[in-house]
């Protein structure tokens, strides 16, 4: 039993991790319902930033965590002024084609730059504290996790005030809902939709600030994420940020928990598998409207 | 339907004409160049692996086309093959991106293409099977030196060849060390041992080995474990083998899922006496510099193709080094590395002797290979084939000291010229975290 719930607790600390990750597609492809393939290389993009800040100046991650963000915000609106809004118009396979090649086309750029060695962060109070714990009820704590799943929680409370509680987040909702409706209100659709793809790079360049505390950097890192991003924002309903932070905390509980009983190979197909079985019943997902 | 037939027959005389002419025409005419086919993981899943051999080849293509007079390597006085009248080597690398498929398409374009001479790649041993078939058909000689899967030379292939050992030499040297330990001052109660294994062919392999050799070197497999590649956490894998409590661990991941493991088993505050490792991260030089500034590689055991700490003694390998680092940005061989270009300058020297681009005529040299340990810059005792596995490659046991660098345990000859004092038991996160760092 205590096994079983020291696995509930790895998989929550993890789930966090994987919220920080899914909640900048939440915004893109959630709630302005634009596909973004390359959101993984977003993720790169945040993790060498917060490395190669470490690495050159000794700043420690959690603090790159503000310039990366400026930073990423306008190489996302960057991005949407400069490809996705020519594109956006046109077949959803356009999109998906751009967005493709903008994942080898940052991928290769990071090649060409940092070429393919892996890169460790060894400096910053989470990687200080990497063997620190908390024992709770005979369950273990991993400090370092704690403190990234409590920063996620402050991120996510920002973010889901942002997009309910402010006339910004009231004009995204109002241009993913009909953009022609919101331009009669004043609301100029292509300047909120360069403004989310700003907010979304913004947020995964975050997650990465944070994962490079806990994972190697490498130029092909995005993708192990990616997949189970898609798969996050799918599962807690399109658009929807606690959706999303409620599947991520899922996600990362049912990988956990399926390893402790079944050969690790099935606890990805584990999470798969409960996506189609949770859209059998709310094909929305589960926070999502219609 | 007569004159379909006739120009349907007269169009096949042209071809089979046009087919003669053009595989005998190399023969005839002067060679130009020799060119190496090389499809390489440069970008994608491997990109780090890759890009080691890129350095590997472009060194070995210097030490080829340039005079090196006293670099007591393979080719590496004078310019060129003089076998073939001085013509120079040129590699034509191709990205496959980590993807089989890819590499597949790539071959087939380096052979009916670009006309090369012979394949190198792909350097890992899950994609060079699939490229192996490719190549066979075509009767054109290949090489993965790198590679260790023990399948790729048991499959009964004409045109493939390996310098380097596989794993089963490499995990046969594991755990003849741990059985022999106990005879030489080392630790008598080892007696379990838990495997945690990638899910790739270099991985199951040598899981398959070590599953024969552990119950024979006197261990009792606890727990089994595969995992997938990529693993964003390993938390409840680490869990399960906290439960297990085997004495030693065979560890073969990447680098990637050993950095993951690492992170968690660290979280887990879990440490066996023994963790041993093949390949992966172990010959991975990023991850073993990255290793000194927080000791997570100290005490780690692993097998390396050479004595790695007594081979930098030798000049020629100082030499090769140099050259490396001109392409490699200032970062050493390691032993991919140095089994990837010890491979390349014995193909250079089977093309220099067959004084040919002929596949039959490579073909035959590379078999009659007879070279000695005193032209290689890695410790195997020499080159010479049976079916296209280099017999006399031999396993090293190495394990990384508190200086953050590899010393050779066994074999015991090499092991008392290094000196080196085992670490043992492999320490807590604790002591790893109290230590001085190396850098």
């Amino acid at each position: 039993m205590t096994e079983l719930a020291q696995a509930v607790v790895n998989g929550l600390q993890m789930g966090f991790l994987y919220a920080l990750v899914a909640v900048g597609l939440t915004i893109i492809w959630g709630l302005m319902e634009m596909i973004n393939f390359a959101h993984g290389e977003f993720l790169m993009l945040g993790m060498f930033g917060g490395w190669w800040l470490s690495a050159r100046f000794g700043l420690d991650p959690l603090l790159a965590i503000v310039p990366i963000a400026v930073v990423m915000y306008a190489f996302g609106m960057l991005v949407y002024q400069q490809l996705m809004r020519r594109v956006q118009g046109g077949d959803p396979f356009t999109q998906i084609f751009a967005t493709i090649g903008l994942l080898f086309l940052l991928q290769n750029a990071v090649v060409a730059v940092f070429t393919s060695d892996y890169r460790f962060v060894n400096e910053g109070l989470l990687v200080r504290l990497g063997g620190a714990k908390v024992q709770l009820v005979g369950l273990t704590f991993a400090m370092p996790l704690l403190l990234a799943a409590g920063l996620a929680l402050l991120i996510f409370l920002a973010l889901y005030l942002l997009i309910e509680r402010t006339e910004f987040g009231l004009a995204l909702q109002a241009t993913s809902e009909d953009r022609d409706a919101a331009r009669l209100v004043g609301i100029r659709p292509q300047r909120m939709f360069a403004m989310a793809w700003g907010l979304g790079a913004a947020l995964v360049a975050i997650a990465g600030a944070i994962l490079v505390n806990f994972f190697s950097v490498y130029p092909q890192v995005g993708l192990q994420f990616t997949v189970m991003a898609y798969a996050i924002v799918a599962l807690g309903g399109f658009g929807s940020v606690l959706g999303t932070l409620f599947a991520a905390l899922l996600v990362g509980v049912i990988q956990s928990v399926t390893v402790v009983y079944l050969p690790p190979a099935f606890k990805d197909a584990f999470v798969f598998a409960s996506y189609l079985l949770i859209g059998l019943f709310r094909p929305q997902g589960l926070f999502g409207r219609f | 339907m007569p004159r379909i037939s006739l120009r349907l027959i007269a169009l096949a005389v042209l071809i089979v004409a046009a087919l003669g002419v053009s595989r005998t025409a190399p023969a005839q005419s002067k060679i130009t160049e020799v060119l190496i086919g090389s499809v390489l993981p440069l970008t994608g899943t491997f990109a780090n692996y890759g890009q080691q051999y890129l350095w590997s080849a472009q060194t070995a293509e210097d030490i080829v086309n340039n005079d090196y007079p006293d670099l007591q390597v393979p080719l590496g006085p004078g310019k060129g093959f003089p076998g073939l009248g001085g013509a120079p080597i040129k590699f034509i690398v191709r990205d496959d991106q980590s993807r089989g498929e890819q590499a597949r398409t790539i071959v087939e374009q380096l052979i009916s293409v670009n006309k090369v001479h012979w394949i190198n790649g792909e350097g890992t041993s899950g994609i060079t099977s699939l490229i192996q078939p490719v190549v066979e058909s075509a009767g054109l000689p290949m090489t993965c030196h790198p590679c260790a899967s023990p399948t790729l030379t048991e499959k009964g292939l004409r045109w493939f060849f390996r310098t380097g050992p596989n794993d089963r030499t490499m995990v046969a040297s594991l755990f003849t060390f741990l059985h022999e330990w106990r005879d030489k001052g080392g630790p008598a109660n080892l007696k379990t041992i838990a495997f945690f294994m990638c899910d790739n062919l270099f991985c199951q392999d040598n899981r398959k080995v070590a599953s024969e050799l552990a119950p024979r070197a006197g261990f009792q497999v606890v727990l089994d474990l595969t995992s997938k590649t990529g693993a964003t956490t390993l938390a409840s894998e680490v869990q399960r083998l906290q439960a297990a409590n085997p004495d030693v661990l065979f560890l073969v991941q990447y680098t990637a899922d050993t950095n993951v493991f690492q992170q968690d088993a660290k979280r887990a505050g879990w440490s066996p006496k023994v963790i041993m490792t093949s390949n992966g991260a172990y010959s991975d030089e990023t991850w073993l510099q990255a290793q000194k500034k927080s000791n997570g590689g100290a005490g780690w055991l692993g097998r390396d193709p050479t004595a790695i700490d007594l081979v930098h003694d030798r000049p020629a390998w100082k030499k090769v080094n140099e050259i490396y680092k001109k392409y490699s940005r200032g970062q050493n061989m390691g032993e991919l590395a140095m089994r990837e270009i010890t491979g390349l300058l014995w193909m250079a020297d089977v093309i220099n002797r067959a004084k040919s681009v002929e596949p039959a005529a490579l073909q035959k040299a590379a078999n009659e290979t007879k070279m000695g340990p005193e032209q290689l810059i890695i410790d195997y005792k020499g080159v010479q084939f049976e079916n296209g596995q280099n017999v006399l490659a031999t396993g090293v046991v190495t394990q990384i000291g508190w200086d953050g660098e590899k010393h050779t345990l066994w074999p015991w000859d090499l092991a008392t010229k290094s000196g080196f004092k085992p670490v043992y038991p492999n320490p807590s996160w604790q002591e790893r975290d109290s230590k001085p760092k190396p850098s």
